[in-house]
């Protein structure tokens, strides 16, 4: 038990080293290389989700400059259109002054025409009847009294041709 | 009692004779004991280790990553961050003396009842501390080393090279031997029941305290010497 031997001792410092190498080699080696696998894919992982979280971040911020922007473009367009609704409006009114103006001119003007027409029919007629009672007057033999009832009978055909 | 003793010091260690060199070549007990707990180590190894994934684990390999990792942070706990390089080592040797302590359960004698096993063990632990600190510092610094804190202690820190190595060999043979003499002594008076208790404190906590113990010092005398 306690001699010693050198050829014993070497042969344990080999076991052990053998030993040693197995381990490396078959236990801790191929652990590693899977830990380092999962370590490498968690990292990718990751790496991955913070660039999927940057980027939703930028989309998001862009989406909200967009929708800024287009209310500010709404407001712009409904000012446009407000605008113009109103530039219609007053052209619209002013056309139909005009023609509103136009109209009432024309009728003034009908009307006049209107009026001189029948002034002048009556004026004809009046000239008939004249010519007509000076004609009757000419071919009768005539006293005062015939005149007289003349002139009456003229002046009552005349206001009852007037008023008829 | 006096037999029993010189039955267990004095036993032939002899288990493969070579038939020259007049028993210099002579393999001992211990080494093919060793021999053969190594075969079912390596057998087990490439059993756990064959059918590594990296997802969907199976319970084997889940077993095997936590048990490597536990002895891995422990190791490297002790030894630092910076020769956290030697913790393969480290666990190769826990593992070695903890099995060398623990075969006597299957009927073996443990190979660090014999000396030159424990030789060997410290050999190489001191050969690596001090490889470490070689490595480290450089031939100089490391030479420089001996002299510090101040150089009349320089003859002490020599003397440690020698002191190291031989505490840490004679510990442990001296525990396994000690337990092993107990149980052979234990056995003869209550041969039933009691060996079995006390096996269970002797052969298994104090194989793997021993270990624990080799390995923290080794450990620690790397630390010293590579920081």
């Amino acid at each position: 038990m306690l001699n010693i031997s050198v050829v014993n001792i070497v042969c344990t410092i080999l076991n052990l080293l053998i030993l040693y190498i197995a381990f490396k080699k078959l236990l801790f080696g191929r652990l590693d290389e899977i830990l380092k696998k999962r370590q490498q894919e968690i990292d990718e992982a990751t790496d991955a989700a913070d660039k999927a979280i940057a980027e939703a971040q930028a989309s998001k911020k862009e989406y909200e400059e967009k929708i800024s922007f287009a209310e500010e473009e709404k407001e712009q367009i409904l000012a446009d259109i407000k605008k113009q609704g109103y530039e219609e409006y007053e052209k619209i009114v002013d056309d139909a002054k005009k023609k509103g103006e136009q109209i009432i001119t024309e009728a003034k003007h009908n009307a006049e025409v209107e009026a001189s027409r029948t002034r002048d029919k009556y004026a004809a007629d009046i000239k008939d009847m004249v010519i007509d009672a000076a004609s009757k007057i000419a071919a009768t033999k005539h006293s005062t009294e015939d005149d007289l009832s003349l002139y009456d009978k003229f002046i009552d055909e005349a206001v009852s041709s007037k008023n008829g | 009692m006096k037999e029993l003793l010189t039955e267990l010091l004095m036993e032939d260690k002899t288990l493969i004779h070579v038939p020259f060199g007049d028993g210099f070549f002579d393999i001992y007990h211990s080494v093919v004991v060793t021999w053969i707990f190594m075969a079912v180590v390596i057998a087990l190894i490439l059993f756990l280790t064959h059918d590594l994934k990296v997802h969907n684990i199976s319970k084997r390999q889940a077993a095997l990553e936590s048990a490597v990792l536990f002895l891995r942070g422990a190791v490297s706990g002790m030894l630092g961050e910076e020769a956290a390089g030697y913790t393969d080592y480290i666990v190769t040797v826990l593992i070695f003396i903890g099995l060398s302590n623990m075969v006597g359960l299957f009927g073996f004698t443990p190979p660090t009842m014999d000396l030159n096993v424990t030789i060997a063990l410290s050999v190489m632990s001191i050969v690596l501390v001090e490889a470490a600190g070689l490595v480290k510092k450089g031939p100089k610094k490391w030479l420089k080393g001996f002299a510090e804190p101040m150089p009349v202690v320089a003859p002490m820190n020599v003397l440690e090279l020698v002191i190291r190595p031989l505490s840490l060999c004679m510990r442990l043979f001296g525990n396994i031997l000690g337990a092993t003499v107990i149980m052979e002594l234990l056995k003869h008076v209550v041969p039933v029941i009691l060996p079995a208790a006390l096996s269970l404190y002797f052969d298994l906590f104090d194989g793997a305290i021993q270990a624990y113990v080799f390995c923290f010092l080794t450990s620690l005398y790397i630390k010293e010497a590579v920081e």
